[in-house]
């Protein structure tokens, strides 16, 4: 099995040879993880990445996988333009 | 602020559980302010042209497609409700202001209540060069061919025998796609039999215990390398084996579309059994914050019979909360519905759907029949390889072969417990039963059938057959279930295969009921050397090519 052919986070190309790499030296949450290798940063949010990842950390730390917590998520959920915001507030922001 | 608007519920996303929330509610006059984040309603079922199991209530036999139509009218009829298409949910703050970009602008409301109903989104596989194009999710797959009528592939592999991997590859079949095996990790099938033995039938190998290491191709997928697995899980050293394809469908399970919840800093926990990291929640919906609900399939990965009943459930609730009459009548539509789940989800295949509930507190054990707790025959067969036994096929059949002599009669190869009764609710002659538990399996009762074949039509799983042994001398004429276009022609000769999908002979069909009461799943009478008819259970027309 070659690790650097296996994408794990699609949005932003990362294998799980650099996940293993990751968690190895040390990050071993999916926030760690998240900001050393961008995964979870993409379009997606995760949605690919998130699972596979707090299965990576589970089986090479130990920890069981109810314990490994997600990334945290804040909105806004999904992308905006600061003209879809300003829209709201009226005209007089738009002139 | 003078831009936020006030309002009762707002209910997000528009499949089955939102729309039965919005409809819910509204039924006690809550006004109910509907996100979608597509341009049109549905969630899901705008793919799912197959017929739904559960209880007939719910709408089981029907097509989702066609549920979906019913809710839509529903909703769209409801002054109380309005919707918001196109309009992605942004933001759910904690002083529970709640962002909304719907027409290009950010709006901005604060509910009494919100139910978000987000529902899933599909899991992904680690395997070498799993970022090839041709490797798509089965939800995709569905979108494309059943939604945008968009072919995806000529020839697929499917990863994954849950309930999604098997309707899906029957569907791309019905669309004329071949479908080279469906491979299963699992030492036996995840979804239910009849949707096994559908694509057995026609001659689809079913390989348990196979999962796939690598995806093969140059700049799109070009086959896959698949491999066999031992008792753990670990791969069997000289089993690899390469399957031609051009695509290859992950069908791997869902896990709950949790942003939203997680945003508002909703309690989750890891629930392997509910598809992952779900929210903490009670009995009638409401997670950790209160006033916030959720319902379907962002609650815990089931199906859409019971999102639609959860939807119930939560926007009853709601509107108990803010309606100040009928709250005893509420309340009894409440425990209804509870009473609904619960029938549901009490048979064997219920069974890890009670388990991740009791995880987070919800064990409505007291409730179950242990009586059906337990498959009612050894299906280990039936569910590593599609086919049932010799022993599990005895069962249903006649015991006094005799019976056969008298004339056509239904017979039923429905071998599983799992909620479901369209058999049952169709016969006009009330032949088929489930001893009033719709977890039971149907039997017919051979004394009371006439032979008259609406249920070989109406079953969902396509397991009713009317077999008439002696229609000539030498010849049975077998009814069959047959949901492919072209249909054949009265008197063209067949292809007949039996339940393994193999060819066993010749038959030449005589007779075919395909109005609109059978709704495009004609029933099909196809006659037979007599020596086979237990074994005929499928034709093919010969022009048409599904392997």
């Amino acid at each position: 099995m070659s690790e650097e052919k296996i994408i794990i986070c699609r949005c932003e190309d990362i294998t799980l040879e650099e996940v293993r790499e990751a968690i190895k030296n040390g990050f071993t949450t999916i926030e760690e993880i998240k900001r050393i290798l961008r995964t979870g940063m993409g379009p997606c949010q995760g949605k690919s990445c998130g699972l596979l990842i707090a299965r990576e950390i589970s089986q090479i730390t130990g920890t069981p996988i109810e314990e490994i917590e997600l990334q945290n998520i804040r909105p806004p959920y999904g992308g905006i333009l600061f003209k879809e915001i300003l829209n709201n507030v009226g005209d007089k922001i738009e002139k | 602020m003078d831009n936020i608007e006030n309002v009762e519920l707002i209910v997000v996303g528009g499949g089955p559980a939102g729309l039965s929330a919005a409809l819910a509610a509204s039924d006690y006059g809550i006004k109910v302010v509907l996100a979608e984040e597509r341009e049109f309603l549905g969630g899901q079922l705008i793919k799912q042209t197959h017929r739904f199991f559960g209880s007939e209530k719910e709408y089981a036999g029907t097509r989702g497609i066609d549920i979906l139509k019913r809710l839509i009218e529903d909703v769209k009829n409801r002054e109380d409700i309005k919707i918001l298409a196109s309009s992605r949910v942004l933001g759910i703050y904690e002083d529970n202001v709640v962002t909304i970009l719907n027409n290009n602008k950010m709006k901005k409301y604060i509910p009494q209540a919100i139910i978000l109903a987000t529902g899933a989104s599909e899991k992904f596989l680690a395997f070498e060069n799993n970022d090839l194009p041709g490797v798509f999710g089965a939800g995709a797959v569905q979108t494309l061919m059943n939604v945008y009528g968009v072919l995806p592939a000529k020839k697929i592999l499917m990863v994954g025998s849950g309930n999604i991997g098997l309707i899906v590859s029957y569907q791309l079949l019905q669309a004329g796609v071949s479908v080279a095996a469906v491979i299963e990790a699992a030492p036996k099938i995840g979804g239910y039999s009849v949707h096994a033995s559908k694509l057995k039938r026609l001659g689809i190998p079913i390989l348990t215990s196979h999962t796939i290491k690598k995806a093969v191709g140059n700049k799109k997928v070009e086959g896959a390398i698949i491999c066999e697995l031992d008792n753990n899980w670990q791969e069997i050293k000289d089993t690899e084996e390469f399957i031609e394809c051009d695509a290859i469908c992950l069908s791997v399970g869902l896990t709950p579309l949790i942003d939203l919840l997680k945003q508002r800093k909703v309690k989750t926990v890891y629930v392997s059994e509910l598809g992952g990291y779900i929210p903490l929640r009670d009995e009638n919906m409401e997670t950790s914050i209160m006033n916030l609900f959720v319902a379907g399939d962002v609650s815990g990965i089931e199906e859409a019979t019971a999102a639609m009943i959860e939807g119930q459930i939560s926007g009853l609730t709601v509107a108990k909360r803010i309606n100040k009459n009928q709250k005893e009548e509420i309340q009894r539509k409440i425990e209804e519905a509870k009473k609904e789940l619960v029938l549901l989800r009490s048979g064997p295949v219920g069974e890890k759907i009670r388990k991740g509930l009791s995880k987070i507190g919800l064990n409505h054990g007291e409730n179950y029949d242990e009586s059906i707790l337990k498959e009612e025959f050894d299906i280990s067969y039936l569910m590593k390889t599609g086919v049932p036994s010799k022993e599990n096929l005895e069962s249903k059949f006649p015991k006094d072969k005799k019976i056969f002599d008298k004339g056509p009669i239904a017979i039923s190869e429905c071998f599983q417990k799992f909620p479901c009764d369209p058999c049952v609710k169709s016969c006009p002659f009330n032949a088929i039963s489930e001893n009033g538990n719709i977890n039971n399996i149907p039997y017919v009762d051979f004394e009371k059938c006439t032979g008259c074949r609406i249920c070989v039509s109406k079953c969902p799983g396509l397991a009713m057959f009317v077999v008439h042994k002696n229609y000539t001398e030498t010849s049975s004429l077998i009814t069959m279930p047959y949901e492919f276009l072209p249909r054949p022609k009265k008197g063209e000769l067949v292809n007949v295969y039996d339940r393994d999908g193999k060819i066993i002979c010749e038959g030449k069909v005589i007779k075919i009921l395909d109005s609109s009461f059978q709704d495009k799943t004609a029933a099909v009478s196809v006659e037979v050397p007599k020596e086979h008819f237990l074994e005929a259970r499928n034709f093919k027309v010969r022009y048409l090519k599904h392997e």
